[in-house]
């Protein structure tokens, strides 16, 4: 009986380091490329190969730049556009997914399932299929190159309900009875919404905040074809795409390293910020005790 | 406060499942009703109906004096409790309880500017509440940091604030540990005596049922099976499933034939050799046909009811062996179970297993022992119905009769028969319905005993000699006193069947219901002008009528909007509600019944037999106008009574 306990624990060890190993090789493989953007952003020496992982000569040059020279890209315009419209489509988006989702969960109609199952297998076709089609859309209502911005935002925006399914899945696990017990105690539909179902939905609403903010915040397909030609519309993905160009890349590729950095800089850290919320978000129908 | 109606309340889903059915009942203002049947027995969905969670199909539920079938659930003025609480869960307890009041619209004045109430007087509310349920240290608290029991509280709490004329209550206890549930049972109790209103509670436990009900319900199928106290319902069961359903251990329920000999009426068990003999004085109610010794019932007597105290075994009128299989002890008692058969093994319900309750027991397993029964307390049921046919309240009076010269015989009784009822010189069954039978009349009578059974009184009658039953209205003194029939309702039969029948209670017709544009003249901004406008009609055997709004709009919401039209309607009403008139539903008079005192003519309407009171004589083609407004439309297809 002891030894098969122990060869038991012994097993375990074994597996686990396999384990660990495995785990400590595919992080080494992810973190490999930020590692080595963080290095040539900090990296004096001007051009684009390097034959060093670490920069020979240390500066904080390229950041500065970065903010300080506008021409001929500027940077910071580029930033302040994708801030702008990120925010506009998390808001939006939030909203319109929280009450699609609490619809879909709580009311019964006709042609609730054919909908849901209709809104699920739309959003299996990827987005850049109908990119022509909305670009002359667009187009059409004047929302390309100058107003790029509000283009961008309705495409953005546009197909937001079709995220519904985790929220609602996270929403069907709020019992029926609460919002039966407040519609006994007087509330209306809305005041159930938005006094009992949002206090009790906050990890599922900083779940979705998160999603709706990170799709648009590195968008590049959309943003290129809609706001081409015009710089000042440009959102950072199709700045620092263009800061790469076979003329500019040499002299360039130092300060896009540094703006990558602070690229990803807000989404590290809201995502720090409410990972608790996140975690839970994603696994709230599954392990609610 | 407030009693309730249901009147004919059905729900039925899309699908066509019908999970309430035919509910119909009173509730007395202040009572403590509890519903109580296995999962999926409709209790639920009963209740979610009242408390407006869940749409009436069809049928009339009224709270009070106001019909609430349309009503919002915050307008009908009560307050549920849930079986998982459902406590607001990001809210204190203080919170929870003054929700509802927070939302609450009151008359505007000058303490209420905004129309609603004033801080201060919810918290008064808030405090007296949780004073009343001992939370007031919890108030600060959030659901999450209390136990089941003061949850529950807190639910009841968040209910007694509203003050509601109705408490409804979905499984309260079910969520709590044995223990609790004990203590929140006379806790509950406590609180309907203190708040002095109607409460309704669910639960499938009938030990709940049975310990906090004033009356109960017992459901099963979406059908009602029997409303009545406790004690009756424990005492009395209607059916078998009632009889299985409240008490534990299970009562135990054994097949058999029953034999009338004489005075006596001998009970063969199947399975078992041991013959009981019951004097025959115990089974009056029995229906007569069952004492034939073949027809297979269905005999059921309560674990307490067997013993095997050597004491009641010397005294007992009737005795069986049993083989014991094994014992359960409960500590106080012991359960023994056995078979009256003794091949069988006394572990799996069957029609010979038995279950003995006893105080303590020696008997050990394979034993055979000889068990008293109290034959005061058998249960009998038909076997394929399942109904008792040792009613509490007989339906029948069976006697047997002869006619002769146009007059009825009744063993010194003679009956002089109206022209209606007419048949053949001979000897026949006679069957007079128990509330066929009236007090004053020319037949004398005496009166046995007289007892309250649901509102009704029960008078047994010694008739020349036989017993006889009527059931009336008011109380009837012991004593002599005479009695009539009500012919109309007395049927007589041979061996040969039934030679004449009794005159139908209720008049059937068949129709449906459709819609037609028609085009009116309305006068608008002072012109005369052509308006089309969609009309319901009634199709009643073969004539139209205009459906009276009430018929078409609930047939709309019973049936949806595609169904309610073309689908086979009957129309019931009672034969004093037709009258003959110069248009009308096309009839044809086969004859005309002379009850004597009364005339009906008796007419086919599309192959419908129908009796309609008339004065004189009537013949040949005729048209009858009913009166729309006292009509019971019932929708054939899914058998749903719609008014």
């Amino acid at each position: 009986m002891a030894k098969k306990l122990r060869s038991k624990k012994g097993a375990e060890r074994l597996s686990n380091a396999i384990i660990y190993v495995i785990l400590v090789i595919i992080s080494f493989i992810w973190l490999v490329p930020f590692a080595y953007m963080l290095m040539q952003s900090f990296r004096g020496e001007i051009g684009l190969a390097t034959s060093s992982f670490f920069p020979r000569k240390w500066t904080f040059d390229n950041y500065i730049k970065l903010f300080t020279e506008t021409k001929p890209f500027n940077f910071l315009k580029w930033y302040g556009t994708t801030l702008i419209i990120a925010v506009v489509v998390t808001v939006i988006q939030t909203v319109i997914v929280l009450v699609t989702s609490y619809a879909l969960s709580r009311l019964r109609f006709k042609m609730r399932k054919p909908l849901m199952n209709l809104m699920l297998v739309l959003g299996m076709f990827p987005g850049f299929m109908s990119m022509t089609a909305l670009y002359f859309l667009l187009k059409l209502m004047n929302l390309t190159q100058d107003f790029g911005i509000v283009g961008l935002i309705f495409v953005y925006v546009g197909s937001s309900c079709m995220g519904y399914y985790v929220c609602k899945g996270f929403f069907d696990t709020i019992p029926r009875s609460l919002d039966e017990a407040a519609r006994i105690d007087g509330a209306s539909r809305r005041m159930v919404f938005f006094k009992i179902i949002l206090p009790l939905a906050k990890p599922i609403i900083i779940y979705t905040v998160l999603t709706s903010f990170l799709a648009p915040w590195g968008e590049y397909m959309f943003a290129s074809l809609i706001t081409l030609g015009n710089q000042n519309n440009w959102n950072v993905a199709v700045g620092l795409k263009e800061m790469l160009q076979r003329e500019t890349a040499a002299e360039y590729f130092t300060r896009f390293c540094a703006a990558a950095v602070i690229v990803s800089i807000v989404p590290t850290g809201l995502f720090f910020m409410l990972q608790r919320y996140y975690v839970e978000g994603v696994t709230g129908g599954s392990v609610k005790g | 406060m407030a009693g309730l109606t249901f009147k004919h309340i059905y729900k039925v889903y899309p699908n066509g499942t019908k999970a309430v059915n035919d509910f119909n009942m009173n509730v007395e203002d202040k009572e403590f009703i509890v519903f109580v049947g296995p999962s999926g027995c409709g209790k639920s969905t009963t209740l979610r109906m009242v408390a407006g969670l869940e749409d009436i199909s069809a049928g009339e539920l009224t709270i009070g004096d106001l019909v609430v079938n349309d009503v919002e659930p915050k307008d009908r003025d009560i307050a549920m409790v849930f079986q998982n609480y459902a406590l607001y869960p990001h809210m204190t307890v203080y919170d929870n309880i003054a929700f509802g009041l927070r939302l609450r619209k009151v008359p505007r004045d000058e303490l209420h500017k905004n129309g609603k109430m004033t801080r201060e007087e919810i918290h008064a509310k808030v405090t007296e509440a949780a004073e009343i349920l001992g939370i007031t240290e919890y108030l600060g608290k959030k659901p999450k940091e209390m136990s089941g029991g003061q949850r529950q509280r807190v639910s009841l709490g968040r209910a007694i604030v509203r003050e509601p004329k109705v408490m409804l209550l979905d499984e309260p206890l079910s969520n709590l540990d044995a223990k609790l549930r004990t203590q929140m049972r006379s806790e509950i109790s406590k609180l309907h005596k203190k708040l002095n209103t109607t409460f309704i509670y669910v639960t499938h436990d009938q030990v709940e049922a049975m310990t906090m009900g004033t009356r109960i319900v017992v459901m099963k199928d979406g059908y009602i099976q029997q409303i009545d106290t406790p004690k009756n319902l424990y005492n009395y069961p209607g059916n078998k499933f009632v009889a299985g359903f409240i008490g534990t251990p299970q009562m135990n329920f054994f097949t058999g034939t029953l034999k009338k000999l004489g005075e006596n009426v001998e009970i063969c068990l199947a399975g078992s050799s041991s013959v009981i003999t019951v004097p025959y004085s115990k089974l009056y109610k029995v229906v007569p046909t069952y004492l034939d010794g073949k027809t297979t019932v269905c005999i059921g007597l309560r674990a307490e009811d067997i013993s095997i105290d050597p004491e009641k075994i010397s005294n007992a009128e009737a005795l069986i062996k049993v083989k014991v299989s094994h014992k359960e002890e409960l500590g106080n008692q012991t359960l023994i179970y056995g078979d009256i058969n003794m091949e069988g093994d006394g572990y799996g319900e069957s029609g010979t297993r038995v279950i003995i309750q006893a105080d303590e027991a020696e008997a050990e397993s394979g034993d055979i022992i000889v068990a008293a029964l109290n034959v005061d307390k058998l249960h009998l049921f038909d076997v394929e119905t399942e109904r008792s046919i040792l009613p509490r309240l007989p339906e029948y009076n069976y006697l047997d009769c002869k006619v002769a010269g146009g007059k009825l015989l009744l063993q010194g009784v003679s009956i002089s028969l109206p022209p209606a009822i007419s048949c053949a010189d001979g000897e026949y069954r006679l069957l007079v319905p128990t509330d066929a039978v009236k007090i004053g009349g020319d037949i004398e009578a005496e009166a046995i005993s007289s007892e309250k059974i649901n509102g009704k009184n029960l008078v047994s009658l010694n008739v020349e000699g036989r017993r006889m039953f009527a059931v009336s209205k008011e109380e009837v003194p012991c004593g002599k006193l005479n009695i009539s029939f009500d012919l109309k309702k007395i049927s007589l039969s041979n061996d040969s069947g039934i030679v004449v029948a009794a005159m139908p209670e209720k008049v059937c017709m068949e129709g449906y219901m459709y819609k037609e544009k028609v085009k009116e003249t309305a006068e608008r901004n002072g012109k005369q002008k052509t308006v089309t406008r969609i009309a319901f009609f009634l199709n009643i055997g073969g004539a139209v009528f205009p459906a009276p709004d009430k018929i078409s709009a609930k047939l709309i919401s019973a049936m949806g909007v595609k169904k309610a039209f073309g689908g086979k309607l009957r129309y019931e009403c009672s034969p004093y509600d037709l009258t003959f008139a110069e248009s009308g539903i096309p009839a044809e008079v086969l004859y005309v019944a002379d009850y004597g005192a009364e005339k009906f003519a008796v007419c086919n309407i599309c192959g419908n037999t129908a009796y309609v009171r008339c004065d004189g004589d009537v013949s040949g083609n005729v048209y009858l106008m009913p009166n729309i407004d006292a009509l019971s439309v019932i929708q054939s297809e899914m058998d749903i009574r719609i008014i």
